[in-house]
């Protein structure tokens, strides 16, 4: 009975929204003005309660759109097919990780993770009613964001570290993968105006902010530059714009002093389709992450546009060099312990006993698994996205790689595996000549920046380029400072033992000074480098003084400044970054401001006092005062009539005495 | 005037200046600007809620067969006994009319009442219009009944939302329904999620599902929420239903606390402040089929509801590898969604469906209209409290400005429901734009950033800062005063001087005559 009630409440439920919609999408031509509505809810109940009864009679079950009009062609059907198999069901995601030995026992990983969104026409608003967004592999936490800000292009540093590009060569991706130090960001946005702009990457900012757990809604008007020529966008000609009335604007910030942490990784996991619970994702871990020598944390979104319909395309990268021993080491023990006595290598060809042992060299000889590095076994593939996952290992013939699937050692030629179904995959790697690595890039321009000077109140910086190779490099240096180093572009000078002048090498400027607490100064040479030269460039600047609400914390070491961005163009296209500077300005007491108040306030109190007493008082003349006080009842006259007194009475005492 | 007495005066003036002028001017400057509420006709809305409000809703009543010509008296009166029978919250009332023609009458925007002779009495609402039928045979217009049917009908069927929410006496069954709702904005986000406890590759026809069958719904409720949706197919989260298999005979109970929606919840970035969710779980084939979720092969899911959350669907078993959930799953799961979407929008109740949608929606208004003159009041008043328990709290000219519109948009909201020539759907409609207005209004009031921020600078502290300037000014002033009141005439001073001489100069004479002793 429960079952036919039900039944019969779907009908009516469906009947009610049914008609509802007939009733809607009939409203624009009104075809039966005349009938009334008593009527048609008679003739839809008795369709209903057809079809119903009908229904009812062959299983009383609920009703699915497919059911009544089968039933009400008189046809009953028992198959239904909820799911319906498909060949495969491939996702625009897919996933690589690069192993690759640096020099001295370094590794370099790199976890690259390419997605691409559902297809969203151009200028179809949210509520519109037919409007749906559907998400599978892009994240849904990001799209939204980027269509109210209107942005189209995004992207977002994470670094930390030292890349040692004298040993280790070129940055990976020729730099365009790593920001400076902390955090950057730009992205291209599209609106009215520079303002609107402004606004809606204060609201980018702020959102990212709580999306990846750091502080960059500390970006503000103060820290955003407008870069002209700064990271040539891959192809400019190909952004859209969704409308025409409106411009892009390229917009940048960065935070040196932003630490990278474990909770950024998370966030990043987050927005993998896997989760960081299958394919190359499942080895990352943060505490290994975090403890490498350099990591490096990248997410690019890309608007891509064809006839109206667009799609994200999103690459995230996760990058790190760590030092093989000393991550094996830790992986052994976790609290560092002197090696064992029996376990110490030393030069035979010195004294050596208990108490003294010189050191070899590290061996050359390597055997590990990359469970060991990672703390973890690659845990399946991913299995929704169009090719599986893979791993590559760029190495040279003195290394072996092979791959360990349920205890099966494999290998192929190009040392690159493809991680197939759910099986736990490991890798492992030896060599019996760990410093055999492929060689790295060579570095174009090597660019290295430092403050000059002594004092609080100016300073000077020094930037020293050396182009080590036969071509001259053509390259662009932008460089944002904050308002407080107040710089004199006059005292640019450029030193150079190969007798170069500044009009040889700096072949255009870009300055834009800053605004107190408003902007920053904005600054881009494009220079050209002779070859085999080494030159450096160098101004000074003013310390600003900040108001005193503007100063960090008293536990603080100072002002972190932003790296600078060199851009090379010709012969190759790189990017590098300066490390950063830290800049320490003059620290007021910050009691000062109470003194300040106190000293003004005595001093009007005294000036007040003053004024008083000149009105209040009453002016004498010197005499008048002197013969005042002769005959005066002041506390002295009163003070020497008592000790007169006391001289009387003790001079009767000794008169008495004379007489005894 | 002596010159003490002068000397007096200017002393007295300083120090009258420095407290009738100076401490006052100074205490002005220092005290932060709060702007003056209207904090006592807040507290008068407040407490006599909706006094001045009488909300009129005319309904026209015709008859096919036989003309009444006093019929609407008749079923006004008994509308107005039955109204007043039972006192309420809220005054509201219907008023008959009768129509000028019957073409004139639109049974989709003005509620309808028509008088239909039958062989039984009874009644019917359409589903398709907010026309009402009542059927009445011969022997009930002998005996003079249809009046009573009418209005019977209308007030506590067509009208039953009305006749629930303003007509009931105390609010707790107001708080049993908004109990699952959400709280009534008009803009709701509807997140869809598939999610499949782990990593393998399913799809769905979700699109052309909810263009068939979620776009229509979307276009008629328009005039009271706007929807915006998004759909998504979430990997490895099964919402932790995994963890009920380790737990020895689960249940469906289990799932109240079992249940993890914090990865549905967060890290989203919707602009809407109301947000709707159905989940589709399948457990993961790992953790295999759920025992207690109660199934059929054609049905294999069962519903949940969450309150102001939304709905989970859970399916019994894993979903197959490379499946495409079709039209043919999805379009039950829609229905029992949308069944349920008008209880999260509260706009009906757990048993109720909405069979009469056209009526029960144009109530809806209504009450979200008066809901929403609640809620806008209830915060003005929030607002009067805090402003009243931190006194050093600035409240800036901005907030009053806003407190001053909401409350000229709380008249204009009053006016329209007032106005009985009015009544149209049209008005309900602005009537509802322009409360969902006064609340964002009150909102925007109460949230004022610039209010908080200043709280943290109390009354010592001001004191502390002044007292260096204050300290000497007082005692300077004060001091000098009292001396100069304390200060003898000359003439008395000399008065004293001679006396006290005379007294000097008994002392020598003793002094002499000790010495002649001597």
């Amino acid at each position: 009975m429960r079952s036919l009630a039900g039944a019969f409440f779907w009908i009516v439920l469906f009947c009610a929204v049914i008609t509802a919609t007939t009733s809607i999408d009939e409203d624009l031509n009104i075809p039966n003005e005349a009938e009334t509505a008593g009527n048609a809810y008679q003739t839809c109940s008795a369709e209903c309660l057809s079809s119903a009864s009908e229904e009812i009679s062959t299983d009383g079950l609920e009703l699915t759109d497919e059911e009544i009009k089968v039933a009400s062609m008189g046809n009953t059907s028992d198959s239904l097919s909820l799911y319906e198999s498909s060949e495969s069901i491939k996702y625009p995601f897919h996933e690589q990780l690069t192993l690759r030995p640096l020099p001295r026992s370094f590794m370099f990983a790199s976890f690259e993770f390419l997605m691409r969104s559902n297809n969203f026409t151009v200028g179809e608003k949210e509520s519109d009613f037919n409007a749906y967004r559907h998400y599978t592999v892009f994240p849904k936490s990001l799209s939204p964001l980027l269509e109210y800000t209107q942005t189209r292009q995004l992207h977002l540093r994470f670094t930390h570290g030292r890349w040692d590009s004298e040993s280790w060569g070129q940055l990976p991706h020729e730099g365009r993968k790593s920001g400076g130090t902390g955090v950057e960001l730009w992205a291209v946005i599209e609106a009215g105006s520079k303002d609107d702009a402004f606004h809606n990457w204060i609201s980018l900012a702020n959102s990212l902010s709580g999306l990846f757990c750091s502080s960059i809604n500390f970006i503000t008007a103060e820290k955003t530059t407008y870069p002209t020529s700064y990271s040539p966008l891959s192809d400019e000609s190909s952004l859209p714009i969704f409308n025409t009335s409106n411009s892009l604007f390229l917009i940048r910030a960065a935070l040196a002093n932003e630490p990278i942490c474990t909770e950024n990784l998370t966030p990043f996991l987050k927005l993998l389709p896997t989760r960081g619970r299958t394919g190359i994702s499942s080895l990352l871990d943060g505490h290994k992450l975090f403890d490498s020598n350099w990591q490096s944390l990248s997410l690019d979104v890309e608007t891509h546009c064809n006839a109206g319909k667009c799609q994200y395309h999103m690459e995230q990268f996760i990058e790190m060099v760590f030092n093989v021993p000393n991550s094996l080491a830790r992986a052994d023990t976790p609290i560092p312990k002197p090696v064992q006595e029996s376990e110490l290598r030393c030069d035979p060809t010195k004294p050596h006993d208990a108490w003294q042992c010189f050191p070899l060299p590290q061996s050359r000889d390597t055997k590990f698994r990359l469970s060991k590095l990672f703390g973890r076994k690659i845990i399946g593939s991913s299995l929704i996205s169009e090719y599986p996952s893979k791993v590559c290992a760029n190495v040279t013939d003195s290394w072996k790689v092979f791959i360990d699937v349920n205890d099966a050692l494999f290998s192929t030629e190009d040392n690159c595996f493809t991680i197939k179904y759910d099986n736990e995959h490991d890798l492992h790697i030896e060599s019996t000549d760990t410093s055999n690595v492929v060689e790295p890039e060579p570095i174009p321009l090597f660019v290295s920046r430092s403050l000059t000077g002594y004092g609080q109140d100016s300073g000077g910086l020094r930037t020293v380029f050396r182009n080590p190779s036969n071509e001259t490099v053509e390259a662009s240096y932008f460089e944002t400072l904050p308002w407080y180093m107040r710089i004199y572009l006059s005292s640019l000078t450029m030193e150079s033992v190969d007798g170069l002048e500044i009009e040889d090498v700096i072949q255009n400027t870009y300055y834009l000074p800053a605004v107190d607490r408003q902007r920053p100064t904005h600054l881009n040479f494009k220079l050209l480098i002779p070859p085999n030269t080494s030159l450096a460039l160098s101004y000074q600047f003013d310390k600003a003084l900040l108001k005193y609400a503007e100063y960090p914390p008293d536990a603080n070491h100072g002002f972190e400044i932003e790296s600078a961005v060199v851009t090379v163009t010709r012969p190759i296209s790189y990017e590098l970054r300066t490390s950063t500077l830290l800049l320490s300005l003059s620290t007021p007491d910050f009691s000062m401001p109470y003194n300040v108040i106190i000293l003004t306030s005595t001093v009007m109190g005294l000036a007040f006092g003053t004024l008083f007493n000149l009105m209040v008082k009453k002016l004498i003349t010197v005499e008048e005062a002197d013969s005042r006080s002769s005959s005066s009842t002041s506390l002295k006259a009163k003070l020497a009539g008592i000790l007169g007194k006391i001289m009387r009475t003790s001079r009767k005492v000794d008169v008495e005495k004379k007489h005894q | 005037m002596t010159l003490l007495n002068l000397r007096r005066a200017v002393a007295l003036w300083f120090a009258a200046l420095f407290t009738l002028v100076g401490i006052p001017i100074w205490y002005k400057l220092t005290t932060i600007y709060r702007a003056p509420l209207p904090s006592t006709y807040i507290g008068s809305i407040q407490e006599n809620m909706h006094s001045d409000i009488h909300v009129v809703v005319p309904v026209y009543v015709r008859s096919d067969t036989y003309k009444f010509p006093d019929v609407h008296d008749a079923i006004q009166a008994e509308v107005n006994a039955l109204i007043e029978a039972r006192a309420g919250r809220l005054n509201w009332s219907l008023q008959v009319l009768q129509p000028e023609s019957h073409e004139d009458l639109n049974p989709e925007t003005d509620h309808v009442l028509t008088l239909v002779l039958d062989d039984f009495t009874g009644y019917s609402i359409a589903y398709d219009s907010k026309e009402t039928a009542v059927f009445f045979d011969n022997e009930a217009v002998v005996s003079n009944d249809v009046p009573f049917f009418a209005a019977q009908t209308l007030v506590e069927h067509t009208f039953a939302t009305e006749w629930e929410h303003f007509s009931h006496p105390s609010r707790e069954r107001d708080d049993a329904t908004t109990e699952m709702a959400i709280s009534y904005s008009p803009e709701v986000h509807l997140s869809i999620s598939l999610l499949t406890g782990d990593g393998r590759p399913v799809a769905w026809d979700i699109d052309s599902t909810l263009e068939q069958y979620f776009t229509p719904l979307r276009r008629f409720l328009a005039p009271i929420v706007n929807f915006t949706v998004d759909t998504s197919i979430v990997q490895f989260n099964d919402l932790n239903l995994g963890a009920l298999q380790q737990a020895h005979n689960p249940s469906w109970l289990d799932l109240a606390h079992t249940v993890d929606l914090s990865d549905l919840s967060s890290m989203n970035h919707y602009r809407e402040k109301a947000v709707l969710n159905l989940a589709v779980v399948f457990p993961s084939a790992a953790s295999g089929s759920l025992a207690f979720i109660n199934a059929t092969s054609e049905k294999p899911w069962q519903s949940f509801m969450v309150p102001q959350w939304g709905a989970l669907v859970i399916n019994k078993d894993p979903l197959p590898d490379n499946s495409r959930l079709t039209q043919n799953y999805l379009a039950p799961v829609m229905y029992n969604f949308v069944r349920e979407m008008f209880q999260f929008l509260g706009l009906s109740s757990k048993s109720a469906d909405l069979s009469t949608p056209y009526t029960t929606i144009d109530s809806f208004k209504r009450v979200a209209t008066l809901k929403n003159l609640e809620k806008g009041a209830h915060t003005l008043l929030s607002l009067t409290k805090l402003a009243d328990q931190f006194p050093q709290m600035s409240v800036p000219r901005q907030v009053l400005d806003n407190v001053e519109r909401a409350l000229n948009l709380r008249l204009q909201i009053v006016e329209l429901l007032n106005d009985p020539s009015q009544g149209s759907e049209s008005t309900w409609n602005t009537a509802l734009r322009l409360s969902n207005n006064f609340v964002q209004v009150c909102e925007k009031a109460f949230f004022d950033k610039a209010m908080v921020q200043q709280n943290f600078f109390p009354q010592e502290h001001k004191i502390a800062v002044y007292l260096p300037l204050l300290g000497p000014l007082t005692v300077i002033t004060f001091t000098g005063l009292i001396k100069v009141l304390r200060e003898k005439d000359e003439s008395e001073a000399k008065r004293d001087e001679t006396q006290k001489e005379s007294e000097a100069e008994g002392d020598n004479n003793d002094e002499k005559q000790i010495l002649a002793e001597d």
